[in-house]
């Protein structure tokens, strides 16, 4: 009886729980205003990436692709790049900066898109855009190397690092929030700005949850600017919510520019956010306000109403980003409920030393799997042939089908979450995530009890 | 500062040879700290500075034990002089991508800080032709900003140098790469120091150096030793040693102007290597 992390033995990937680099790097390069990324492969890297996008926040967003083809993949397709920031520039004159974002095929042939965007920038942008202020940044993100987690966590370092200037102190802090809904932000926001603390958010995707307007069409974007992301250098230090998402460029500036990095806990679940509202004390010296406390105090009191009840002894599959799914982890097991597996969609070697997953390790006094390179047939194979007996799922749309199947309730939460409404409003951190998501839970149950009619009566009596 | 140079030529034309004497008689003779880069999948560029060839390759290591175990301690050798020596290794000829090969090794390499800051020379050591895009990482943007040209008096030789300028050309705009010379490797073909020289000089740069051909090379060679280390009274480690002032002592970096097939023709004709 314990908690056991491996890695998948079996061969093969059957139903995916993530993408790939690109999609990571793509992400993060949505967040940027006057943006575009342009992705250096085939255009289906483009393509299907920014399906996910718009199945998930149901918006429209830019991103563009360098479109090789097979003359491409053999005489090389730098030429590609350059005629794509050329047009990317003409057609839309508001464009500040262009991530070229690297895909397998061109990383195998060896573009070297480091060298062509000093290539672009001393020909084509001083040549016919030199009254404008273009930025290209290069980002490396072979699809066959990690996952979408790792190309978010490299391009966000990488944005970073080509961005962030020492000037003056701001008097901010940096806050890395990871790969989050607009939900997430707003919550985020309101506990700083509970806390009175400025901070500058990497990324402002807040505007993703995108309004329909009188003048017309919308196109969706972050709100992050090449200002904010050059002021990244001057903030006083620097919280990376998740350690897989956003770690990597809280560390770049404490290694580079001496900023003082904290990475993690994710702030799901109560102690967890306890966990950021103190390192937000300890750095900045601000007290936690009396309305902090009387929101915790309120979800602390939706939490009992729950959990006793309800939730204890549930048995959870829970499957999705690294940093979410330990938080969900965690907050479950605050809940009395157990979490029995937990799969994890890439390698990262870093998951074994974790210091989460090595507490869970130390604490855990059930039989719970964490599976890494894992994916979603993983979890029906279970459920289907080895006894796995589950109470509840919790993870994105991509697993929808084994819940179906099986007759076992679901919150959906996670990337990407498409075939339930508006999910991407919600926020599953802070005290306020802690109370929709317990609730999301208990209602699921709820749903499936009066299906299944199993001891629905006692919610007539609740 | 760490000078990065990156060495290229025909296959077979003496690359890893001449690298690795040049090596040890810039270590030896000029008390210089250096690094070689074998990126060669044959993995056979470190061969004479080590006394052997190297067991384990960067992408063995990889293969067999993942990213994360491709630590400095496992997959750097040194040798002769304290010079520090790493094979990227590679597939079987045949199979994957030996180009990708190189940019992973270079690229775990930098991530690895391995080119540290005391070292003088770290030279890449690349196969054959330029190929493919991988087998251009060295000379990417801020890795290797020197080349050396390996050639020899033959015609095939010469074509290689120009093909290899060719590809030198796309670079240097995008990189700062410049080509530092040929050396000439003789093969003791008729005229062929001349050769060099017309050729050099019509591309835009220097005959660096001409080293003679002597046998104790391959002596050298066959005891698994440079020839500083077998025997460094012979007038070869002298050259050698000649070679590595020179290079130490460059001025001469230019982006080339490579020969229009025609052009080299004619060259070639001119010099009577045609028939």
């Amino acid at each position: 009886m314990a908690c056991n992390l491996s890695e998948r033995t079996r061969a093969g990937i059957i139903n995916p729980i993530f993408t790939c680099q690109p999609a990571g790097a793509q992400f993060a390069s949505i967040g940027i205003k006057d943006c575009i990324g342009l992705v250096h492969g085939g255009q289906g890297c483009v393509m299907f990436v920014r399906l996910i996008f718009s199945q998930h926040f149901k918006e429209s967003f830019e991103l563009a692709s360098s479109s090789v083809h097979e003359e491409g993949a053999v005489f090389g397709a730098l030429k590609r790049v350059e005629e794509g920031v050329d047009v990317l520039l003409m057609r839309y004159p508001h464009v500040r900066v262009i991530p070229i974002i690297s895909t397998c095929s061109t990383e195998i042939i060896g573009d070297d898109i480091d060298g062509v965007v000093v290539k672009l920038n001393e020909g084509l942008l001083k040549e016919k855009y030199a009254d404008r202020e273009v930025y290209l940044v290069p980002i490396h993100s072979p699809s066959f190397v990690g996952s979408m987690i790792s190309g978010y966590d490299s391009a966000v370092r990488d944005i970073v690092k080509y961005f962030a200037t020492k000037s003056d102190p701001n008097g901010k802090i940096n806050l890395f929030t990871g790969w989050v809904n607009p939900g997430d932000v707003t919550a985020l926001k309101h506990l700083l700005s509970e806390m009175d603390i400025e901070a500058n958010l990497l990324f402002e995707i807040e505007e993703f949850d995108s309004p329909l307007m009188p003048d017309g069409q919308h196109v969706s974007h972050g709100e992050t600017t090449v200002e904010d992301l050059r002021d990244t250098g001057n903030a006083f230090a620097s919280i990376a919510l998740n350690r897989y998402e956003g770690g990597k460029a809280a560390q770049y500036l404490e290694d580079e520019l001496g900023i003082p990095a904290t990475i993690g806990p994710t702030p799901i679940g109560i102690r967890n956010t306890d966990a950021f509202l103190q390192t937000l004390k300890k750095i900045t010296g601000k007290p936690i306000p009396q309305a902090l406390v009387k929101e915790r105090g309120i979800a602390i009191d939706a939490l009992t109403d729950l959990t006793h009840m309800f939730l204890a002894e549930k048995k959870v599959a829970i499957y999705g980003n690294p940093d979410l799914v330990i938080g969900l982890a965690q907050f479950c097991i605050d809940l009395e409920m157990k979490p029995m597996l937990l799969l994890l969609g890439d390698d990262n070697p870093n998951y074994a030393r974790d210091p989460r997953i090595l507490k869970l390790k130390e604490k855990v006094d059930w039989d719970m799997d964490i599976i890494t390179n894992s994916d979603l047939f993983e979890m029906e194979d279970r459920i289907k042939n080895k006894g796995l007996d589950l109470d509840l799922i919790l993870g994105h749309s991509k697993g929808r089908f084994t819940a179906i199947d099986y007759k076992i309730p679901m919150v959906r939460v996670g990337f990407p979450t498409y075939d339930r409404a508006g999910m991407y409003r919600h926020p599953v951190v802070g005290y306020a995530g802690a109370i929709w998501l317990a609730e999301q839970m208990a209602n699921a149950l709820f749903t499936d009890m009066e299906y299944k009619g199993e001891r629905e009566w006692s919610l007539n009596v609740w | 500062m760490t000078r990065k140079i990156a060495i290229y030529g025909k296959g077979g034309i003496g690359k890893s040879t001449t690298t690795q004497n040049t090596a040890a008689a810039m270590a030896h003779f000029h008390g210089k700290k250096i690094f070689i880069h074998g990126c060669d999948p044959k993995a056979d560029s470190t061969r004479l500075i080590l006394g052997g060839k190297m067991q384990e390759t960067l992408m063995d290591v990889l293969r067999e034990q993942g990213a994360e175990k491709v630590t400095n301690d496992k997959v750097i050798k040194r040798g002769f002089e304290d010079i520090q020596c790493v094979e990227s290794g590679g597939p079987e000829p045949g199979v994957g991508c030996a180009g990708r090969g190189v940019i992973t090794a270079i690229d775990l390499m930098e991530q690895n800080k391995a080119y540290t800051e005391d070292l003088d020379f770290v030279f890449f050591d690349v196969l054959g032709d330029v190929v493919c895009g991988g087998f251009a990482m060295p000379i990417r943007e801020g890795k290797a900003q020197e080349v050396y040209i390996v050639a020899s008096g033959e015609m095939m030789a010469v074509y290689a140098a120009n093909n290899i300028c060719k590809g030198l050309v796309k670079y240097a705009k995008q990189s700062g790469v410049r080509l530092g010379g040929v050396i000439c490797n003789s093969r003791k073909v008729d005229r062929e120091q001349e050769f060099i020289e017309e050729f050099t000089a019509s591309i835009g740069t220097q005959m660096i150096h001409f080293v003679p051909r002597d046998n104790i090379v391959q002596r050298a060679e066959f005891n698994k030793k440079t020839v500083t280390e077998f025997d460094e009274t012979q007038n070869q480690a002298l050259e050698y040693s000649e070679l590595g002032r020179k290079i130490i002592d460059n001025q001469n970096f230019v982006i080339p102007k490579p020969l229009s097939m025609d052009q080299l023709e004619s060259m070639v004709v001119k010099y009577g290597l045609a028939e």
